[in-house]
């Protein structure tokens, strides 16, 4: 709840008829004002702490977001232990609560890799073959689920979203695409997709509501390439060609846009996904599509002045 | 206070603008497809294809007018029949035409697919067609230009599960001349029902039977020189 996301979803969900008692469990406290949901500030080691929350609210849906992209918010390897972490605190915890009825996770359409001859756009029914860490972070958490929801018997909805990008989001891709020089690969600028975290967040709203129980791709229609995202953001392109790569995203790490192995391969092989099942089964559709997903992310100024907004109130 | 260090961001903005305006004004900044085909690409390109194939096109009043629907083409080897075919129905019938049969390897793989390759894999084929595109499988390559290869059942079966028309696809090029045709025939029905993958079988090989049926019809060359129709007849 404390994420750009999570916050996003509290709000969502706090207007919803449905939603009585909202409780939120997050590292980081909420980005929004929240009137009804009650916030506990909690680290994803605490798992007693994390099982005492759950359990004496009993909830009857249980959204688990506690997802760390690498290079977001932290490093790969704090990324994989605070993803494990939590997702073994919630969704234990929320398998000892006696009113639950489903669980919705988190997860991204890296589960689904792109080794050679992988499908151009997977649908749900594609086999996992994550061939990233995050892949591999995500596939590990649908992977707990799906096992508590069978012996819980609970519905467990999976929400396969594209890369989350927004104004405020903390992602490695946003972060990279939004830095004045920005490497693209010259013989495979392949296409992808991407996701509004304002339409992530009515997507989970919609599963939760639903008690949805299997996977969907969220997904904005169209897709983009790495170069032409340079163009709509008036960034400088620098082609790169292979080696060069890793000397790039130690430069790009200093400079502070890290760029992890996921967006590296979505760069070069492209990272697109069949989105049309959300429709059908939740009556989803995103607002904005990948292009102007991109549009949006440029159009949030760099640096705000502080002084600029004390003049223009005075 | 610390001293805030910042990048020379202007500096950097206004060089990135001069360097990437002459291709920003070359090019559009969004003219990928669902499926990575480019349009732009294609039409600047089709210069250089026309320099290569000068395609003639029939029977595209067979196909479907929105809807999806699978084409079955022969292949001479090395002709990249399913690439010029595939080129010449889309601007014959102004939908996106995808051919199967992109390699998935740089720098290739990526170009093929901007062109409007998918892979020759069943769950790509499934995913166009179920999102009504039409999609161009080529039959496997034969040496002599009349002869229809073997059809590739398990790309056939995707317009099966997806109940959509398979039409059959006789290509013939040179390999010297530019002259080239594509002439669609009208779509093959199963002769029996089956529930299995029988289906697909067996409508492959009505449809290779089919194709055979139009090269046959195409004729043979008449270049006026008895000797030289024979040797270009393999």
């Amino acid at each position: 709840m404390g994420g750009e996301l999570g916050s996003l979803v509290a709000a969502k969900l706090e207007a919803e008829p449905w939603v009585g008692a909202l409780v939120g469990i997050d590292v980081d406290p909420p980005r929004r004002r929240l009137r009804k949901a009650e916030f506990h500030l909690l680290q994803p080691s605490q798992r007693e702490r994390i099982v005492d929350v759950v359990t004496k609210f009993n909830p009857h849906v249980v959204i688990n977001l506690s997802v760390w992209e690498p290079d977001a918010r932290a490093g790969l390897a704090h990324a994989r232990k605070f993803t494990a972490d939590a997702a073994t605190a919630i969704i234990g915890a929320a398998a000892e609560c006696p009113s639950l009825e489903g669980m919705v996770v988190r997860s991204g359409i890296e589960v689904y890799g792109r080794e050679r001859n992988a499908a151009t756009r997977p649908t749900e029914s594609a086999p996992m073959h994550p061939t990233s860490e995050y892949g591999l972070m995500l596939a590990n958490v649908e992977h707990q689920a799906r096992e508590v929801g069978k012996r819980v018997g609970i519905a467990v909805g999976k929400l396969r979203l594209a890369p989350v990008l927004g104004k405020h989001v903390p992602s490695p891709l946003g972060r990279l695409l939004r830095q004045p020089v920005v490497p693209f690969s010259l013989f495979a600028d392949s296409p992808f997709a991407v996701i509004e975290d304002g339409d992530a967040a009515r997507a989970f709203v919609l599963a939760a509501a639903r008690r949805l129980d299997e996977p969907l791709n969220i997904v904005a229609p169209g897709a983009i390439t790495t170069l032409q995202a340079i163009m709509r953001g008036r960034r400088v392109p620098l082609p790169m060609v292979g080696p060069e790569w890793y000397v790039a995203s130690k430069l790009s790490h200093v400079l502070g846009a890290p760029i992890p192995d996921h967006v590296v391969e979505l760069m070069h092989r492209g990272r697109l996904a069949d989105g049309a099942k959300a429709l059908q089964v939740l009556g989803f559709s995103p607002a904005l599509s990948t292009p102007e997903v991109i549009d949006h992310l440029y159009a949030w100024e760099s640096v705000v002045r502080i002084g600029s907004i004390q003049e223009a109130v005075a | 206070m610390a001293q805030l260090i910042e990048f020379p961001v202007k500096a950097a903005t206004r060089a990135g603008h001069a360097l990437a305006e002459p291709l920003r004004a070359a090019w559009p900044s969004h003219s990928v497809d669902d499926y990575g085909r480019d349009p732009y690409l294609i039409s600047a390109l089709a210069p250089f294809t026309k320099l290569r194939w000068s395609v003639t096109v029939g029977g595209t009043h067979h196909l479907p007018a929105n809807k999806g629907a699978l084409l079955v083409c022969n292949s001479r080897r090395y002709s990249l029949s399913a690439v010029y075919a595939a080129l010449a129905l889309s601007e014959e019938t102004e939908r996106p035409v995808r051919f199967v049969g992109r390699p998935d390897i740089a720098p290739f793989g990526p170009f093929m697919r901007r062109i409007g390759g998918l892979l020759a894999k069943p769950a790509d084929v499934l995913s166009a067609l179920s999102h009504n595109e039409l999609v161009l499988v080529a039959a496997e390559g034969t040496s002599h230009p009349r002869n229809a290869g073997k059809v590739p059942h398990e790309l056939v079966g995707p317009a099966v599960v997806a109940g959509v028309p398979v039409f059959p696809v006789a290509t013939m090029s040179s390999t010297i001349g530019r002259a080239a045709r594509v002439e669609v025939g009208p779509a093959v029905r199963a002769r029996r029902k089956r529930r299995g993958p029988l289906a697909e079988v067996e409508l492959a090989d009505q449809v290779q039977h089919h194709i055979q049926r139009m090269l046959d019809g195409f004729g043979g060359v008449q270049t006026g020189v008895a000797p030289i129709d024979w040797l270009a007849e393999g």
